[in-house]
């Protein structure tokens, strides 16, 4: 028995032979590769070694024969933070983009240094993924060691689907919030069981959080990626009309 | 943060452009392209200060070891010298 | 009879002390079970000052509710207590002293607490016998550091004071017997009290009393590694380990240090190893820790056996469902014994493989640095040529020297470093922060782990030194800064001298071995995660909770 020679881990590759392994083989065209050099301006001043794509892979790519827009966020980098670089990266292909698009979800969220800029930037992919999403699939993978918190959460509920996988985490704020915020009696931040039963994506899954579970492997992830460009591209998640309606099913009467 | 530049003149031109690693813990981003004249120019950026004489002796046996002509850019965050010797090895032998 | 010959007097003090320390407690005594209520006042009357006593800290259990109940005691009534154990790594090891409690130790590690230790070493609070090998220190325990009180941990116990101790047996069977046979107390502490033992370890009569522990016995999984946090360089490493020493010695009966080095050859062999042909003609026999990293080579049919030091948390079932392989009991739980598997890796092994913190331009390999006194654990019985030893073995006689007819041959110990360490401190140095130790601290000589002598190769990312082919101190400094990078050892290399030992085979660089250093990926690794060891292990392997991402 080999079990790992049988698969390609989604885990164990970088954001570029991500998207390669994703879309239609040899169809990704990055747009501002890392020899663009669009660094953070704002990390030098704070001792921080900057990564010359800011973390942030996009371009476009075909999916099955569509023209869609291909994001992948760098988790190795600061903890996929989205700065204000690498925001406007992802917003501006998302609003370029034909048929759709996917994004590979390996972030923290908004990078901490950049503060309010790595907001801003957020608000424009929500803001383009809204608009995408209304006439094309809009499509999330959470499956890396980061997962997906914080404000890059809000965008991939914001998606037409989330795929993840077991080792994929989604949530608002990340463990080491929780603990911070609510006490260790609420979260403990080192108990990764907890952490992953509360927002990993067996549970998501399970929650309707996400839409699809696949195992950490390329392959699997690929066929699930078409066929959720497949269903129905206005699928409705995360409307004020579809809360009242979950929370009047399951709040106690 | 402390910026080291190396350099050596003469050597076989790299051909193509090669993008290797990460700037994560223990690790580094290598930009490796063909020169504008023929020599080799190595520009570090690291988040590490005070190794500069490590800098200097792991990346001038590089080019004693393969005398190339090409522009490389190290992005660090804290690697071994080890690890930087075997990413620069990963970007030449796609650069070359 | 036995009180009888006591009062013999002078040939049977021993025992007419024994008698009077256990009179002492039978209030908190029923048979041979103890109140754990009472176990402070019972340590109190028992331990006399001036004692030995062992409280048991292995490698990785720790008696450690008796550990805290004795840091509870009142130092008026016990005091300059001379403590001997293998591991001196609880808190309250330390706390012992600090409270006046115990005055001496002899002991082989103390890695969580060496900086502590090095501190009351500065107040002058501690006096430190020596710090042994394993079975120098097992050894002493038999000739003149026997202890008066033994205070031991083990699973179960029945009302017989028979002891169950599971995976985790380690040191229990030597301390009880050096104590129990020379009149000294036993006492096990143990997490129930059962009707039926699932096998009995330590027989009830060797056990003056059992005492059940609040909580049971602390131990940590010290020998899982993460495949996630292997990166490239160790794979290249790993890769010159068996290209440079395994294949070419033909390596089959080893130790492995614990490491993130190791771990890459243990998860390389059914890839790279597997590419080699090289399954069934390297490491066939191991004496090892039950390391998950392993599973995938004896899934994979590479391993024959396995005697462990110890266990590991979450291997239990994998080995029990594997008892081929490993030394299990009638009721499928692994059995360890240090001392044993000790004397395995000492005699029985043809390598030892290792990490250190510091080599000096001899080999000498030291993890004692400064402000840290941790000792070194098994490293150095294993690490060692036997000089004693007669049965020959292909890796063995590999390196044989001798001449007339009277050649013998040498175990093969390997160092395993990179040439920096990830704080950017370099590995091979002039001079070890050890050296500087003798004289300070009661250190007679320096803390060396591996002496240089006994080291025959060292293996870095630059390539492999084989130190016992050098013809003299000079080749062998030379080899040495050959694979040593730009530390202060390396930056001594010349080119041509080099070259010239490159030619005889005394250095070997990655493309003598045939190793490309691109092929240095985590693509070669059987597992990249700790689920991957799970699926490989079909299910058995079960994580502890902090190794776990699902």
């Amino acid at each position: 028995m080999t079990p790992t020679a049988l698969r390609r881990s989604y885990v164990e590759s970088t954001p570029r032979e991500r998207i390669a392994a994703l879309a239609d083989p040899g169809s990704f065209r990055e747009i501002l590769d890392p020899f663009a050099r669009c660094s953070s301006p704002y990390l030098a001043e704070q001792g921080v070694v900057a990564q010359r794509d800011d973390g942030v892979v996009v371009g476009r790519a075909l999916l099955g024969g569509r023209d869609v827009a291909a994001v992948a966020v760098d988790g190795r980098f600061l903890g996929g933070s989205i700065g204000e670089i690498g925001g406007a990266k992802i917003a501006r292909v998302l609003e370029r983009a034909r048929d759709g698009a996917f994004l590979l979800l390996d972030t923290g969220g908004i990078r901490l240094q950049e503060a309010n800029l790595g907001l801003l930037a957020i608000a424009e992919i929500c803001d383009a993924i809204v608009a995408l999403r209304e006439r094309a699939p809009v499509v999330a993978v959470v499956a890396g060691r980061v997962g997906c918190y914080g404000g890059m959460s809000v965008a991939a509920a914001l998606c037409s689907q989330i795929i993840m996988s077991p080792v994929g985490r989604f949530g608002l704020n990340g463990p080491e919030v929780v603990e911070q915020e609510a006490g260790i009696e609420e979260l403990d931040a080192r108990d990764r069981p907890a952490i992953w039963q509360a927002t990993g994506g067996v549970r998501r899954v399970e929650q309707g959080h996400a839409d699809v579970l696949v195992e950490d492997d390329l392959d699997e992830l690929a066929r699930a990626l078409r066929d959720a460009f497949r269903a129905s591209p206005n699928r409705e998640r995360l409307s004020l009309e579809r809360l009242r309606n979950r929370f009047a099913q399951e709040a106690p009467r | 943060m402390q910026r080291i530049v190396v350099e050596r003149s003469g050597g076989v031109p790299v051909t193509k452009r090669a993008h290797v690693g990460a700037v994560a813990s223990g690790n580094l981003e290598v930009l490796c392209e063909p020169p504008a004249e023929a020599r080799a120019t190595i520009v570090v950026s690291t988040s590490v200060d005070g190794f500069e004489p490590v800098w200097r002796a792991t990346l001038e046996r590089f080019l004693e070891r393969y005398p190339i002509a090409a522009a490389i850019e190290i992005n660090d965050f804290g690697a071994t010298p080890a690890m930087v010797s075997l990413r620069l090895e990963q970007a030449l032998e796609l650069a070359r | 009879m036995v009180e009888m010959l006591a009062l013999e007097g002078r040939w049977n003090s021993r025992a007419a002390d024994k008698a009077g320390r256990l009179a002492s407690i039978a209030f908190a005594r029923n048979g041979k079970i103890l109140d754990a209520g009472h176990i402070v006042e019972v340590l109190e009357r028992l331990i006399r000052p001036g004692d030995r006593v062992c409280v048991e800290g292995d490698n990785q259990k720790q008696a450690d509710f008796l550990s805290r109940s004795l840091a509870a005691v009142d130092p008026e009534r016990v005091h300059d207590v001379h403590l001997v154990l293998s591991v001196l790594g609880r808190p309250e090891h330390i706390d012992l002293f600090e409270r006046g409690i115990a005055r001496k130790v002899d002991f082989s590690f103390s890695g969580p607490q060496s900086l502590r230790l090095a501190q009351l070493v500065e107040d002058g609070r501690v006096e430190i016998g020596a710090i042994h090998t394993y079975l120098e220190l097992f050894g002493r325990y038999f000739v003149d550091l026997t202890p008066n009180v033994a205070l031991v941990a083990a699973d179960s116990a029945d009302a017989a004071g028979n002891l169950y101790t599971g995976a985790n047996t380690e040191e229990t069977p030597t301390v009880v017997e050096a104590t129990a046979f020379r009149n000294g107390i036993v006492i096990a502490q143990v997490n129930e009290i059962t009707g039926v033992l699932p096998r009995v370890d330590i027989p009830g009569s060797w056990v003056d009393a059992v005492v059940v522990a609040d909580r049971p016995y602390a131990i940590e999984p010290l020998f899982t590694r993460d495949p996630a946090e292997i990166d490239d360089v160790a794979i290249l490493m790993a890769m010159l380990a068996i290209r440079g020493v395994y294949e070419p010695h033909r390596v089959r009966r080893l130790n492995h240090g614990i490491g993130f080095d190791t771990a890459a050859i243990e998860l390389i062999l059914p890839t790279f190893g597997e590419s080699l042909g090289l399954r069934g003609e390297i490491c066939t026999h191991w004496a090892l820790n039950p390391h998950p990293t392993l599973i995938p080579a004896i899934e994979s049919g590479w391993v024959e056996s396995i005697h462990c030091f110890g266990g590991e948390l979450g291997m239990e079932r994998y080995i029990a469902a594997r008892s081929d392989v490993f030394f299990t009991g009638p009721d499928g739980s692994l059995r360890s014994n240090r001392a044993l598997a000790q004397t395995a890796g000492l005699y029985a092994t043809d390598l030892f493989i290792g990490s250190t913190l510091q080599l000096d331009r001899d080999a000498n390999s030291s993890t004692a640095t400064r402000g840290r006194i941790a000792g070194f654990g098994g490293a150095p019985n294993m690490g060692s040529d036997p000089h004693g030893r007669r049965h020959a073995s292909a890796a063995w006689l590999a390196l044989a020297r001798g001449e007339d007819g009277i050649a013998r041959g040498r175990k093969i110990v390997v160092q395993l470093v990179e040439t920096f360490r990830a704080s950017g401190v370099p590995t091979f140095v002039e001079r070890l922060d050890a050296a500087d130790m003798v004289g300070k601290a009661g250190f007679a000589i320096a803390p060396v782990m591996i002496y240089g002598d006994d080291v025959t190769h060292v293996v870095t990312e630059e390539g492999v030194a084989y130190l016992y082919r050098a013809a003299n101190v000079d080749d062998r400094r030379a080899a040495l800064a050959a694979i040593a990078g730009v530390t202060p050892v390396g930056m001594e290399r010349r080119q041509e001298r080099t070259t010239a030992l490159r030619a005889a085979g005394v250095v070997a660089f990655p493309e003598d071995l045939g190793v490309r250093r691109g092929d240095a990926r985590r693509s070669l690794l059987a597992a990249t995660s700790m689920a991957d060891l799970v699926r490989w292990s079909d299910g058995l392997y079960d994580p502890p909770a902090r190794f776990r991402s699902w």
